[in-house]
């Protein structure tokens, strides 16, 4: 008997003390080295900027309504379609995005992280479309914010900020493609950066600033 | 009972770890793809959107026309309501009928000569696919429906297929999961069946497209 107590409590203290490790995994804290200021940059505000936003049943962070025509087929259940309007770095709506989300098939807590597979189409009017692969990194944001504070009603310490972008290229960057217009036919990074201005769990509030910085290399001549 | 102790530690602490990096997470239903090979030896996959049920939802400005309608509106700030600029979100089923992914169009350009189109299709289970076109002129679903008798405020029914792009001019653009690194073409057309009272469009969207892998460049 005493040797099972033993056991019992040394396999608890193994378990917490990978649950530590894992808390603090530099390996999952890695993110895209920040843009340089050559980059252009597009910004939004949540939830102020968004056009829609529909949500698949599972994929639910804050509890929202997910609505009667929510994302509820089993094959979409943890996808969320985003519209959103994108300024200029002086503040007016320059672009259109649809963000397109699902978990990555990659996800993995020890050396990755909790990874979601991001699509945006982005249009510039007069400029063209372009789109943007990213995997992004939500490990940090769910440890740091959203699980103490929203589900364990821990106290906030924000504004928080966070580089959730860690690929696919190989500097841990996202792919851009431009699809038309005078972005037809080039290609180049993405790094998006998000701050988490308030967050209020009783009254289901959350709010965001973020940036997509991304640079274009290849035929096109693109509006400043 | 020290070794037990030590054992124990050393099973947790590695299980967890162990379980960390190999368990597997849930993964997105998938559903058999119902694809076909072309004589040349690409695939052939049909995408079906199925209208008013799988519209997400569509931009309000001006340049929406009757795609506008059904489907929550995305309200656009006041400097982009006239911009030749029509986005549209969708569920996206496939051949059999069956909801597999989502999908967003994003329309620009004010006449056919200068508009393009672009579409982002996001299969959770197999990847996205990008694909991008010289564009339909602007009202073109109206212009084609005006041609079979159809006048604003009335209920129309019939038949009617649309192709937005030319054939041969949509081009498989960008690809991610198991559609990486393909190219290929699509095309596609909207199919009206029904326009209600109020603008409500009833029909099909199709995207057919056609994949391959490029030939390898020679070393």
């Amino acid at each position: 008997m005493r040797y099972l107590f033993v056991a019992i409590f040394g396999f608890a203290l193994g378990v917490a003390a990978a649950g530590a490790v894992l808390y603090v995994n530099p390996l999952t804290e890695r993110s895209a080295p920040p843009p340089n200021s050559a980059a252009r940059v597009l910004q939004y505000s949540l939830p102020d900027h968004v056009l829609e936003f529909s949500v698949g049943e599972d994929a639910r962070l804050f509890g929202q309504d997910a609505g009667d025509d929510s994302l509820w087929e089993e094959t979409i259940d943890r996808a969320a379609v985003l519209g959103l309007v994108l300024n200029d770095a002086d503040g007016r709506p320059a672009a259109i995005a649809s963000r397109l989300m699902a978990p990555s098939p990659e996800n993995d807590l020890l050396t990755s992280g909790v990874l979601v597979s991001d699509h945006w189409l982005v249009t510039i009017p007069s400029e063209g479309t372009l789109f943007v692969h990213a995997s992004s990194n939500a490990w940090p944001f769910l440890k740091e914010t959203l699980v103490p504070v929203w589900y364990f009603d821990r106290p906030w310490k924000g504004p928080a900020e966070y580089w959730p972008t860690v690929g696919p290229r190989s500097d841990d960057s996202a792919l851009v493609v431009g699809l038309t217009g005078v972005l037809r036919g080039s290609e180049g990074s993405a790094v998006e950066r998000y701050e988490l201005a308030a967050l209020d769990p009783e009254r289901r509030f959350a709010s965001v600033k973020g940036e997509l910085h991304f640079e274009l290399a290849g035929p096109q001549v693109a509006a400043e | 009972m020290k070794i037990v102790f030590l054992a124990a530690v050393l099973l947790g602490f590695g299980g967890t770890l162990a379980g960390a990096h190999f368990a597997p997470w849930r993964e997105h239903a998938r559903l058999p793809s119902h694809t076909t090979v072309v004589a040349n030896g690409g695939r052939a996959e049909q995408f079906l959107i199925r209208l008013p049920a799988d519209r997400i939802a569509a931009t309000d400005a001006e340049a929406g026309g009757l795609r506008g309608r059904g489907g929550r509106a995305m309200a656009l700030p006041a400097q982009f309501v006239v911009e030749p600029l029509l986005v549209e979100h969708f569920k996206l089923r496939d051949a059999a009928g069956s909801v597999i992914g989502v999908a967003a169009r994003h329309w620009t350009g004010s006449s056919a000569a200068t508009s393009t189109a672009a579409w982002s299709i996001l299969i959770p289970s197999r990847g996205a696919l990008v694909l991008s076109a010289p564009g339909e002129a602007r009202g073109a679903l109206e212009t084609a429906l005006r041609a079979r008798g159809f006048s604003a405020g009335e209920a129309w029914a019939g038949q009617l297929a649309v192709p937005m792009v030319p054939d041969g001019d949509g081009v498989v653009a960008a690809g991610t999961g198991e559609f990486a690194g393909l190219a290929g073409s699509y095309t596609e057309t909207w199919t009206v069946a029904a326009v209600d009272e109020d603008g409500t469009l009833s029909g099909t969207i199709e995207l057919g497209t056609i994949t391959s892998k490029p030939p390898s460049e020679p070393q």
